[in-house]
């Protein structure tokens, strides 16, 4: 029964967003790059708070840097990422997200900033437990899920309205699915391969039209326990996202991107389950259609904790017998 | 408790599935006379000033691109667009006060800053 009534749910997130009204659009909360873990076990909790911090500069034609233009440009963003995952059953994990931008900046040379904040986009997943053997530590772990544009994408300073590029929100409804495999290679090592798809919904107003191109992330995880409670995860990761369109089905050229990131994280667990992890993304290798200001770094800072509510049962059940 | 988290999740996607289409009304002493632009083309990153004209007592400027940016405010304010907003763009000038608003749009044609080699 309850199988049957969530897949009734999934069926409904695809119908429900049959058309979108908005005013213009953004691209939305940034993917953060944190090592992505498999579905829950039941009655797990986990609570994640993410800092991210990015900059971007360089113009990028294709794959080389592209410096013909008579300004400079930087953008920077401050943000930060509420995620929330608890597992119903062995085999489903729900899980959300909420984007929160405490600035989306664009430095202009001889211009004043513009400067965008507030509330970006959520996104819920089904994460489901499609296979699992504890021996062989090995995973599958796929999910479905939908990004709702719910913050704000209408921003306005002295009555002018922000560019889309520094909205907070996408203002994009979102559908994503996505793939995680894990192995353990070796008593203090593991492998994961991750691999995402996302389609996002035509915005559509009075005299705005437009649909971000589909994106594919591929990542490869590369996990190694250094000592008991700090770990390393080594992730390279490629990102694509497809040309966008806009009014009279028109290809906007200077759109999509083809970027690699390799990304360091290191993990320490505290106790009571508390863990603390740092990640950089740094590309690698970029391709910008046309000429786009392209990704420079990002540094984040996560904070995570799990609480496994069977244990706790448990604890307290062994309590009271013994008293 | 199963059943509740999935009331929950349906509950959510019915709430951030709708959403309503801004509708824009004419009223009040506001009269539009001109919206005009220096240049109605342009290359990419070229700026272009726009100059709204109308009368009315105490009035109030608002503007949106639909791609572009829009620096300045009031009457007249400049507008860029980089390679991202190549096309034929709308620019919507708002004129409010007390009594009502008003508002009227010009196209500008962004053309490619690149030009290959």
């Amino acid at each position: 029964m309850i199988r049957v009534l969530l897949f009734s749910i999934v069926l409904f997130i695809n119908a429900a967003g049959v058309r979108t009204y908005a005013q213009c659009c953004a691209s939305g909360n940034p993917f953060i790059s944190d090592a992505e873990q498999p579905a829950l076990q039941s009655k797990v909790l986990t609570a994640s708070l993410t800092y991210r911090y990015s900059h971007s500069e360089q113009f990028y034609h294709n794959d080389s840097p592209y410096n013909d233009l008579n300004f400079s440009e930087t953008a920077n963003v401050n943000y930060t990422e509420l995620q929330l995952a608890y597992g119903i059953t062995n085999w489903l994990t729900v899980m959300g997200d909420l984007g929160y931008f405490f600035n989306k900046t664009l430095h202009t040379e001889g211009q004043d900033p513009m400067r965008g904040y507030g509330l970006g986009d959520a996104a819920l997943y089904l994460k489901f437990n499609l296979y699992s053997n504890a021996k062989a530590r090995f995973t599958i772990s796929p999910s479905v899920g939908m990004k709702f544009p719910i913050g704000v994408f209408d921003q306005e300073v002295d009555n002018v309205k922000l560019p889309i590029t520094v909205q907070p929100s996408s203002g994009s409804f979102k559908y994503l699915a996505n793939v995680f495999i894990s192995k353990g290679i070796a008593k203090k090592m593991a492998l994961a391969g991750f691999v995402s798809y996302e389609y996002a919904q035509l915005i559509e107003s009075e005299n705005f039209y437009y649909k971000y191109g589909q994106q594919w992330i591929g990542a490869i995880y590369f996990n190694y326990r250094i000592i008991k409670n700090l770990s390393l995860d080594l992730q390279i990761r490629n990102e694509y996202r497809a040309k966008a369109t806009r009014e009279n089905s028109e290809i906007v050229e200077s759109s999509g991107y083809n970027v690699t990131y390799i990304t360091p994280q290191l993990t320490y667990a505290f106790k009571h389950n508390w863990y603390l992890s740092c990640f950089g993304d740094i590309p690698v290798y970029k391709y910008y259609n046309g000429i786009q200001m392209s990704f420079g770094y990002a540094l984040s800072l996560r904070l995570t904790k799990k609480i496994d509510f069977i244990t706790i049962q448990a604890r307290k059940q062994a309590s009271n017998s013994s008293n | 408790m199963n059943r509740t988290i999935i009331f929950v999740l349906i509950s959510t996607v019915i709430v951030f599935a709708c959403s309503k289409e801004k509708n824009e009304k004419t009223t009040g002493d506001i009269q539009i006379q001109s919206l005009t632009a220096t240049l109605l083309k342009v290359k990419a990153w070229d700026t272009t000033l726009l100059t709204m004209e109308a009368t009315g007592s105490n009035l109030q400027y608002g503007w949106e691109a639909n791609h572009g940016s829009i620096t300045g405010s009031g009457k007249t304010v400049k507008y860029a667009a980089g390679e991202c907003c190549v096309g034929l763009n709308t620019i919507t000038c708002r004129v409010f006060n007390e009594t009502g608003e008003a508002s009227d749009t010009i196209m500008i044609r962004v053309n490619s800053h690149y030009i290959p080699k």
